[in-house]
């Protein structure tokens, strides 16, 4: 929505990854005398630090502790330090209470499908727009930028009259098709592309007699990998976390996020099952917290910087 | 509020009962299995259910007596989210299971779209009809004399107390010389707010948990409800109830009720700790109170007890059937199994567990309802079964009309927290409801 | 909508096909067709897609909301709009409206502070700078409906966690999940800790992007560390904290999950008396349990519109914040930095990136 997408003049392209990868100050002069600017800091900074942590993983801990003791634990007024032995027999019944496998293998396939979806149609898209000469490409662009901010999932209403029409309610289709692309994913990559790819690669590839797709194919998608890479990530995240449509469209056929609130709604008065069943739901995420955290925090810096 | 949730609770001490159940021979057991067309597809049946049901050890049974049928059970903490779940499902046109239980308070919305529900007649109603009283048949029967549903439980209402509690403030202890002490046949409201302020002034605590459940009790037990007969409206105007408001909104004031959560209880705690001495007590809530206790870590010593008294006379709280939508792809399976669910034994059964009392006429003297079981043993060996068919003597259905359970939940849940957390006073929380019913109701 | 659009430099065609010929070979043409069509090609999907799922159910909302339409039943009758009437008169609405706008500044002002505190730590030339700036993104792949279930089980008014805490130290236990004030702090605590880190990352990197050779002449100058933070870290990346801003706002306006499964055993979404009902939890309600289509659309495209309106109203402010700090710099310091903020302008397009990547998010 309010964006000012302006080329720079200069047609020096920039240093592909610079826009990406964060922390790299190539700016950064290299230091004559120490001025106190960049020195170590001292036991307040990591002080800090350390809350800051504790305030981010207390809470998780907590409900681990709670998801493996008995739920008196949780109204007393200093819970234990560490946790119970409980947590398998409190996750053996949110087992059986409601379908968690299935619903985890529901969010992998949702998340999973929509990722690819958003990724290749906004790449193809982004290409194209930054890259390709067309009648109308402003006009359309101009489009793509003032859908940004539009908020799509208040047609809530209508999707789920359609969904109905169709037959599709109860089908993981339902969920997947409202979200299969972004306006945010199209302008991401066009933003990105359009730096990073030289025209002379392109044009170079055309000389040489590659069609346009083969172009694309070879030239395109290796520049658009790092971009492609962090768009998945946070495609995934948000396809993963949503909870308001696939609440009403695929209730017995949940994802993890409606088989939680299932869990809670079956639940609550055990609500140290509960809390395991969320314990339990944060897992797959951590872990790929653990293995693409980096990445994500790279994506996070980048969307902030990147001109 | 109004249902409820009656809890998963001692779902795990159903294996006891379904024991006790095959033990006592299955006498007449044949019926359900007899009537099983296609007994060799494998056929997934989904049931959704609410509240604690006691069916779960059923299912098994069931999936054992017929190895085609896999049962795959949903369960919802309360008759108003079962209500919103079966609404949106409905909706989408897709989703709702093969057997769905459906609570008094929202028949009537049901029954507005009862053409969205398979005839019951078709698939063998009309072999078992007599099994439950006349009422309860009627209730699921819609305009066009079709049988929607099969009843399950009904909710005659006693009253649970704590003898701990009422010992340390001086109160007789014993469940006969509580009946007594609240007035027996003739008890009154007025009696049991007066008992209550002697208890507060005697220990300071509070006598009842919160007053939703006092209010549902007061409008049940009424002639007329929040709809007249005819199906108009019957709230704003109505002097009765209206006094009953002020009546209830000055116990409130007074200290008595001790503001908790509905359905939550501080996760139990509150029964186990003393914040409250009485509870109303439908039969399904008795393994609500039995769940609570034991997520608190309490068991049978927390001294909970149940009289055969009720305020006010006769009352009757909730109480579901089992219906089979049109959506099921399976509707004679889905009905063979709702009348399974719904046969003596299997209702005696389910008393057993969660304290259901069946609307089966056969079950109500069933020795697995007026005996021993594992609900009683945790309310001091009270003979629960035998009070209950007591209890629900002289009960009389009340007409609910569409929006019920709007009101019981949307119009007065809100103003019965007013009085409760000390918001508003009584005229005020009832001037409120009135505003709310007007929104809400008349509106719409 | 307010894009400025420099379009980049003409580009030759690739293959200018020598005039003298008058016969095109067929792959020539096939060729041109190539270079003419792909384009479409590679934006068709997009656009057909949006247009279906995205475009389109709005556009169909507004029909819907211009008609009696029943959940179970359906269309009831042309009302025109009757239903906006009846909402803009509705105190439910007017409320719902209020607790959205109270929970977004509950959460949207403390956020922004303590984030900007973690960037600015952060900022600094520690070690393991990757662990702990992952650190402080821990809350965030905790799902909205996972951080609720623990944080709702934490405020619960008997019991919980936090009100034994506070009645250990002798204070009286807040009403969290029935009174109007609590019941926001209590939501708002749960979007800040899932927020917080993710956006301290995003003003860390703008912080990270002020040249260091200015900070070298301040302190040549004779400032020092908390002066710097101050008269040049923050103007410098308040464009970004616009930003954040109004990421919060776009998600915060829409929020659901939270307040729909903080307090379960309520019948009425949102608490007792509506406390804490948001507009889209409302919508919902009005929808999914009253049944009103019709209202219900009518909310949504009331809620669309603002939050549009929001988004004009951020561009406007952020621009003109932008502009005027490049021109009232007086100081030497000030100067370069202005330099560099005016070249920053151009990164607006990179701070409207953050700020729906977060928006998207937040939907939930």
């Amino acid at each position: 929505m309010t964006a000012t997408v302006e080329r720079p003049a200069a047609p020096q392209p920039k240093k592909p990854n610079q826009a990406i990868v964060p922390g790299t100050r190539t700016t950064r002069p290299k230091r004559r005398k120490p001025l106190g600017i960049d020195k170590r800091p001292g036991f307040l900074t990591y002080a800090l630090l350390i809350v800051f942590f504790i305030g981010g993983t207390y809470p998780l801990y907590w409900s681990f502790i709670a998801g493996s003791s008995p739920s008196s634990v949780l109204t007393q007024t200093w819970p234990p330090l560490l946790p119970g032995g409980l947590f398998w027999q409190n996750v053996g019944q949110v087992m059986d209470t409601v379908p968690f496998w299935m619903s985890l293998l529901n969010s992998v396939i949702v998340s999973t499908v929509i990722t690819i979806s958003v990724v290749l149609f906004s790449t193809l898209a982004g290409y194209s727009f930054a890259k390709l000469k067309f009648r109308g490409r402003e006009g359309l662009l101009i489009f793509v930028i003032a859908t940004l901010a539009v908020p799509t999932q208040l047609g809530i209403i209508p999707l789920f009259m359609v969904m109905k029409q169709f037959g599709w309610t109860g089908t993981l289709g339902a969920v997947i098709v409202p979200t299969l692309v972004t306006a945010f994913g199209v302008f991401f990559m066009r933003q990105y592309l359009v730096d990073v790819i030289p025209e002379e690669l392109i044009e170079a590839a055309r000389v040489d007699g590659a069609s346009m797709i083969s172009t694309f194919w070879h030239v395109g998608i290796p520049a658009a990998r790092p971009a492609m890479a962090i768009l998945g990530l946070f495609t995934f995240m948000t396809a993963w976390t949503d909870y308001l449509w696939p609440l009403l469209v695929v209730p017995q056929n949940p994802t993890l996020q409606v088989a939680l609130s299932q869990l809670q709604s079956a639940k609550y008065v055990d609500y140290s099952i509960v809390l395991a069943g969320a314990v339990l739901a944060t897992v797959p995420l951590l872990i790929l917290f653990i293995l693409a955290g980096r990445q994500l925090v790279s994506g996070i810096m980048a969307g902030a910087v990147k001109g | 509020m109004k249902i409820s949730r009656r809890t998963k609770g001692a779902a795990a001490l159903a294996g006891v009962a379904a024991f006790a159940l095959l033990a006592t021979g299955c006498s007449s057991g044949g019926s359900s299995a007899s009537s099983t067309g296609n007994s060799t597809d494998p056929i997934t049946l989904s049931v959704t259910t609410f509240g604690t049901m006691g069916y779960d050890d059923l299912y098994k049974q069931y999936e054992q007596l017929h190895p085609n049928i896999t049962i795959n059970a949903t369960n919802i903490d309360t008759g108003d989210n079962a209500k919103t779940d079966w609404q949106t499902k409905e909706a989408a046109g897709a989703g709702l299971p093969d057997v769905q239980a459906v609570e008094e308070g929202w028949l009537s919305a049901v029954m507005q779209v009862s053409d969205q529900f398979n005839d019951l007649s078709q698939y063998g109603a009309n072999d078992i009809k007599d099994r439950w009283v006349p009422w309860k048949l009627a209730q699921a029967t819609d305009a066009k004399g079709r049988i929607i549903g099969y009843g399950s439980d009904i909710g005659p209402e006693g009253l649970c107390y704590n003898s701990k509690d009422f010992a340390a403030a001086g109160l007789p202890t014993d469940r006969d010389q509580v009946a007594a002490l609240f007035g027996g046949d003739n008890a009154t409201w007025a009696d049991y707010f007066k008992i209550g302020a002697q208890y507060k002034a005697a220990t300071g605590k509070a006598f009842y948990d919160q007053s939703g459940f006092i209010w549902n009790a007061m409008v049940n037990q009424l002639k007329e409800g929040y709809y007249k007969t005819d199906g108009s409206l019957n709230v704003d105007g109505n002097a009765q109830l209206e006094a009953l408001w002020t009546q209830l909104a000055s116990a409130t004031s007074s200290g008595l009720s001790a503001n908790q959560t509905a359905w939550d209880w501080g996760k139990g705690k509150a029964f186990t700790d003393g914040s409250f001495s009485t509870f109303v007590c439908p039969g399904w809530m008795l393994g609500v109170v039995k769940g609570q206790v034991t997520s608190a870590g309490g068991d049978a010593t927390s001294g909970w007890d149940f009289a055969n008294v009720f305020p006010g006379g006769a009352a009757n709280w909730g109480g579901s059937f089992l219906t089979v939508p049109t959506q099921s792809k399976h509707p004679q399976e889905a009905a063979d199994l709702a009348a399974f669910l719904t046969n003596a034994q299997s209702q005696a059964a389910a008393f057993g567990v969660a304290g259901t009392f069946p609307s089966v006429t056969a079950a109500q003297t069933d020795p697995a309802v007026t005996g021993t079981n594992a609900l009683s043993t945790f309310f001091n060996n009270a003979p629960i079964g035998t009070i209950l068919a007591a209890r629900a003597k002289n009960v009389v259905a009340q007409y609910k009309g569409p929006d019920d359970s709007v009101i019981q939940s949307q119009v007065f849940g809100p103003a019965i927290q007013e009085i409760d957390s000390g918001k508003a006073d009584g005229p005020t929380a009832w001037n409120d409801a009135i505003t709310l019913l007007n929104q809400l109701v008349v509106n719409k | 909508m307010t894009a400025t659009l420099t379009p980049p430099q003409e580009q030759k065609p690739a293959a200018a096909a020598p005039a003298t010929k008058p016969k095109v070979p067929f792959k020539h043409r096939l060729n041109r067709f190539d270079v003419k069509a792909s384009p479409y090609f590679y934006i068709a999907p997009f656009f057909i897609l949006f247009g279906l799922v995205g475009l389109f159910p709005l556009g169909y909302t507004f029909v819907v909301s211009l008609n009696k339409w029943n959940l179970l039943t359906g269309p009831g009758g042309f009302v025109g709009l009757a239903n906006y009437g009846a909402e803009l008169t509705d105190p439910f609405f007017w409320n719902s409206l209020f607790n959205t706008v109270s929970i977004f500044l509950l959460s949207a002002i403390p956020q922004l502070v303590i984030a900007v505190l973690i960037a600015a730590v952060l900022d600094q030339n520690i070690r393991n700078k990757t662990f702990w700036r992952m650190s402080v993104l821990i809350p965030y792949v905790v799902t909205p409906v996972a951080v609720t279930l623990i944080f709702s089980s934490a405020f619960d008014e008997k019991y919980g966690a936090i009100n034994n805490l506070l009645q250990f130290f002798h204070l009286n236990p807040v009403m969290w999940k029935t009174e109007t004030f609590p019941s926001h702090v209590a939501i708002a605590t749960m979007v800040n800790w899932r927020w917080t880190g993710y956006n301290a990352l995003i003003l860390l990197a703008a912080m990270q992007a002020v040249p260091r050779d200015i900070y070298e002449s301040a302190a040549l100058d004779g400032a020092g560390a908390i002066r710097r933070f101050f008269s040049m870290t923050l103007p410098s990346i308040r464009p970004t904290m616009i930003f954040v801003i109004v990421t919060a706002t776009v998600g915060g306006l829409q929020i659901f999950t939270e307040p729909k499964l903080f307090n379960p055993t309520t019948a009425t979404p949102g608490g007792p008396q509506r406390q804490y009902q948001t507009t889209v939890l409302y919508l919902w309600d009005l929808a999914f349990n009253r049944q009103n289509f019709g209202k219900a659309s009518a909310v949504a495209w009331m809620l669309f519109l603002i939050i549009v309106l929001f988004g004009v109203l951020n561009f406007v402010i952020g621009r003109r914040i932008a502009s005027t700090e490049a021109r009232s710099s007086k100081r030497k310091t000030a100067k370069v930095l202005a330099a560099y903020n005016t070249q920053k302008i151009d990164n607006e397009a990179a701070g409207a990136l953050a700020l729906t990547a977060a928006a998207e998010e937040k939907r939930s």
